[in-house]
């Protein structure tokens, strides 16, 4: 079953909340070095599906692989070591450190040597656009930057895989258009995988990555943007919901 | 055969007396989620309003009352001065509720001195149960917490505050778009909660010598009840919670001195709060 | 470069005013002052500077806690009388093959380490939260200074227990005798320095660095991989150690322990130094906890409970408007002028 370049896949997963079904037997995978969009109404349980990916909740059923490797199991720091890392919906920070003692103790957790450290953390803040800002304390960071700063850290821990949630919320539109550029120079030029919750159309359309589509706990549909643009069942979830 | 029935009127009262010292901080703690650790400098002040109102000639049921009344007042000064804009940041209550207990202690010793004071007991003698004396001050206090546990319950279940007071555990935000004046709630809360420390200290006055640091013999105890009975389970959980803690004290005690028969119950409780954080009546 | 323009440069760009401004510059000033001290001063003073200069290193020990990890344990006291306790019974033991004085020093590192690594973990691995820990520490407070009572054959009980002064063992150069006050200062302040110095080191290491991420925002750095527990359980060893380790020096200096040596007053005593000395500066604690217990001395002769109600007010006041501390007053006072 398992293809070569095949780097995260779930079987069955769901996911329970007393009544309330929040993913219903989910299959999903993602190849290496592939960037995926996830969108949905609110309630559509994407974020719990990144939280079970990333080990912040434990399914109810069905198994996560990531690697060839089982890690339904595993907890959230192991999962992290081997490079699946997170971003939060609201940015989540060491607020009251720099922006460089931020990225310090994402590096601080991966192998880079001692002398190396700095030239690590220059790099990180560098494509995160926040050289300049390196001795900002990050609470008094916009919150675009603090969205890139967390962006910063995820690299900065070596992650293969980033589960990035709705990195563009509260974003101007420049900054917004900037991060698309970041994401798809992540996965380009650095080989990164990426799910990306997103509620942001022109986003989307721009980043030209396939979506999923999940409604009420559900995959409704996969493919390319233009063909998601135009999927009848797609267009009924979104215009019902308004 | 008496043995077994005085352990038992033992741990009978020592639950209720227990219920009763922690049942403000079971309040303050499950409803607006501040960790008083001004909970036994408020027992103290009510013992010692006690003893200053019944020295003052009044009778010992006013001064109950008035005492507790006093704390109340003490407490909605310490929430609307301090504690109401740090409802958020559950640490820093914890610390700022500790400095009340150093400011306080300190009036305490510069208002009625370091001396031991006595309340006199105002239902002294004891009654016979099948051959054990059991106080009849205790008795009586027992049921007072039965009876304030109970009333309550009803005010929290069956009245239209407390439908309010519980909606607003539920869920603070949808509270404050129901209309409700979450502030206001909490300050009543707060200050409910200081008036049954008040109220507690001045029924337990009479059963001990008075002195600044009567409270803290309860502080630790009473938070223990709190945690091991559930935060939230106002009512059952502080009867469960001080039965645990107060019944388990009286059954160490059997074997070994009363002090280490305290440091086991701690010991217990320490295990007990590792294991079951969410106290014993919730599972998982 | 643009690199150029940050404050992270490396230690080469370090100009000796910078060193002069930094703490250990400030530091090395105390110590030095510390030391010149008994040249011109006897008596009293030189007798009881060395327990508020272990009194210092016990509020370091909550120091570490809690300004960088950002925990605080209402039971240092505990440690502290611990440690006086296991110097008490090794000098009675004698010691056996080694030297008494000695086996109780490394007696106490051991056990206020393993106290705290076993409770440590125990709470930690389960995730207790950071309030809850506060009612546990403040709990073993209580339970130890209750074992001290119970357990009257071994400690004394109530009456305490009598401890002799150590002497410095050299073996092969003789015996050193510490009976005098003098050389005792001069044992304890190199001690002490000692103490101030591994504490320093620790917070600039790696692992110093992820106990600030710890205090700062433990579940993102839990997210990034790291088992903060082991962390934090590391954290309370030192502490713990450290508290002991005081403990035990100070036992042998006072010749005395009694079981309020362990209670919750002396406890949050120790929060309330920590406070006021500025919590994110160990030099600041230090001197928070050898300053405070000084005044405290000296004023509770005159006026114990309105100098105790100060003490109340400044806590609270420190926690409402300057939580870091006179240090961090201090601090930001020579970062002002600086910048100009």
């Amino acid at each position: 079953m398992k293809t070569a370049s095949e780097l995260l896949r779930t079987e069955g997963l769901t996911k329970r909340f007393r009544g309330l079904v929040a993913n219903d037997s989910i299959d999903f995978t993602l190849k290496a070095g592939e960037l995926r969009c996830v969108i949905g109404p609110n309630g559509a349980g994407k974020t719990t599906l990144i939280s079970m990916i990333s080990g912040h909740q434990q399914p109810s059923n069905g198994a996560i692989w990531f690697q060839g490797q089982n890690i339904t199991k595993l907890s959230i720091i192991e999962r992290a070591r081997r490079g699946i890392s997170r971003k939060f919906q609201t940015p989540t920070l060491f607020d009251n450190l720099s922006a460089y003692e931020n990225v310090e103790l994402a590096v601080l957790r991966t192998g880079c040597p001692p002398r190396k450290r700095r030239s690590r953390i220059l790099e990180v803040l560098d494509l995160v656009r926040l050289v300049d800002l390196a001795d900002t304390t990050a609470s008094t960071l916009s919150h675009g930057q603090r969205q890139w700063l967390e962006v910063g850290l995820l690299l900065a821990n070596d992650a293969i895989l980033l589960l990035l949630d709705e990195p563009t919320a509260g974003m101007t539109v420049e900054e917004t258009a900037s991060t698309g550029r970041l994401i798809r120079r992540l996965g380009q030029e650095l080989g990164l995988s990426a799910i990306i919750i997103e509620h942001d159309i022109n986003f989307i359309r721009n980043l030209q990555a396939p979506v999923t589509v999940l409604h009420l706990g559900r995959v409704l549909v996969e493919g390319s943007f233009h063909d998601i643009e135009h999927d009848e069942q797609v267009r009924s979830v979104y215009l019902g919901d308004q | 055969m008496s043995t077994a029935l005085s352990v038992v009127v033992d741990a009978t009262l020592i639950t209720l007396i227990l219920a009763l010292a922690a049942f403000g901080l079971a309040i303050i703690y499950g409803l607006v989620g501040v960790i008083n650790m001004g909970h036994g400098a408020m027992l103290t002040l009510g013992a010692y309003l006690t003893w200053a109102a019944t020295t003052a000639g009044l009778p010992f049921v006013i001064s109950i009352f008035l005492a507790a009344a006093g704390v109340a007042v003490i407490g909605l000064l310490l929430e609307h001065i301090v504690i109401r804009s740090f409802y958020d940041r559950p640490f820093d209550t914890l610390l700022l509720t500790w400095g009340f207990f150093l400011v306080s202690t300190e009036v305490i010793k510069i208002v009625f001195g370091t001396d031991l004071r006595n309340v006199a007991n105002p239902v002294p003698g004891a009654f016979d149960l099948g051959g054990i004396q059991i106080p009849a001050y205790r008795t009586m206090i027992a049921g007072c917490s039965l009876l304030l546990i109970a009333g309550s319950a009803l005010v929290f279940f069956y009245t239209a505050l407390g439908i309010k007071i519980r909606a607003l555990i539920q869920n603070r935000e949808m509270a404050s778009l129901l209309g409700l004046d979450v502030s206001r709630m909490y300050k009543l809360v707060f200050v409910t909660g200081s008036f049954m420390a008040g109220l507690a200290g001045a029924l337990i006055s009479p059963m001990l010598s008075v002195d600044p640091y009567i409270g803290n013999i309860f502080l630790v105890r009473s938070f223990f009840v709190v945690i091991i009975g559930g935060i939230g389970h106002l009512l059952g959980g502080t009867l469960i919670g001080s039965f645990l803690i107060g019944g388990s004290e009286t059954l160490f005690a059997l074997f070994s001195g009363q002090v280490f028969a305290q440091t086991a119950v701690f010991a217990v409780a320490i295990v007990v709060l590792r294991f079951r954080p969410h106290g014993v009546l919730r599972s998982g | 470069m643009k690199q150029r323009t940050l404050k992270h440069r490396s230690l080469l760009g370090t100009t000796p005013g910078d060193l002069l401004f930094s703490e250990p510059g400030a530091a090395l000033i105390v110590f030095a002052i510390l030391a010149l001290l008994p040249v011109f001063f006897s008596g009293y003073m030189i007798y009881i500077l060395p327990q508020y200069m272990l009194f210092g290193v016990l509020a370091m020990s909550l120091g570490l806690l809690w300004g960088f990890a950002g925990l605080v344990s209402f039971g240092q006291a505990g440690f502290f009388a611990l440690g006086a306790y296991t110097m008490g019974l090794s000098m009675k033991s004698g010691g056996g093959i080694i030297d008494p004085a000695y086996l109780g020093l490394l007696l106490s590192l051991v056990v206020g380490g393993i106290l705290a690594a076993a409770v440590g973990y125990f709470l930690f691995s389960a995730g207790v939260r950071g309030t809850y820990f506060v009612l546990v520490t403040l709990a073993l407070s209580i339970m130890l200074e209750q074992i001290a009572v119970s357990q009257s054959q071994i400690t004394g009980g109530w009456n305490g227990m009598f401890i002799d002064r150590m002497s410095l063992n050299l073996g092969p150069f003789g015996k050193i005798s510490l009976f005098d006050d003098a050389p005792m200062y001069y044992v304890i302040l190199p001690a002490v320095a000692i103490i101030y110095v591994i504490l320093y080191t620790i917070t600039v290491t790696r692992f110093g660095k992820i106990l600030n991420g710890i205090r700062e925002n433990e579940d993102r750095l839990i997210s990034l991989g790291f088992n903060a527990s082991l962390y934090k359980t590391g954290v309370f060893a030192i502490s713990g150690a450290v508290a002991c380790f005081a403990g035990a020096l100070y036992g042998t200096h006072a010749n005395f322990v009694a079981p309020s040596l362990a209670g919750v007053l002396f406890s949050t005593e120790v929060v309330v130094w920590v406070a006021i000395g500025g919590r994110g500066s160990l030099l600041g604690v230090l001197l928070g906890g050898i300053l405070v217990a000084s005044f405290s001395n000296y004023l509770s002769a005159i006026t114990p409970e309105y100098w105790q109600l100060v003490l109340g007010l400044l806590f609270v006041a420190v926690l409402l408007y300057f939580r870091g501390g006179v240090a961090g007053a201090v601090a930001q006072l020579v970062n002002a002028r600086r910048a100009k």
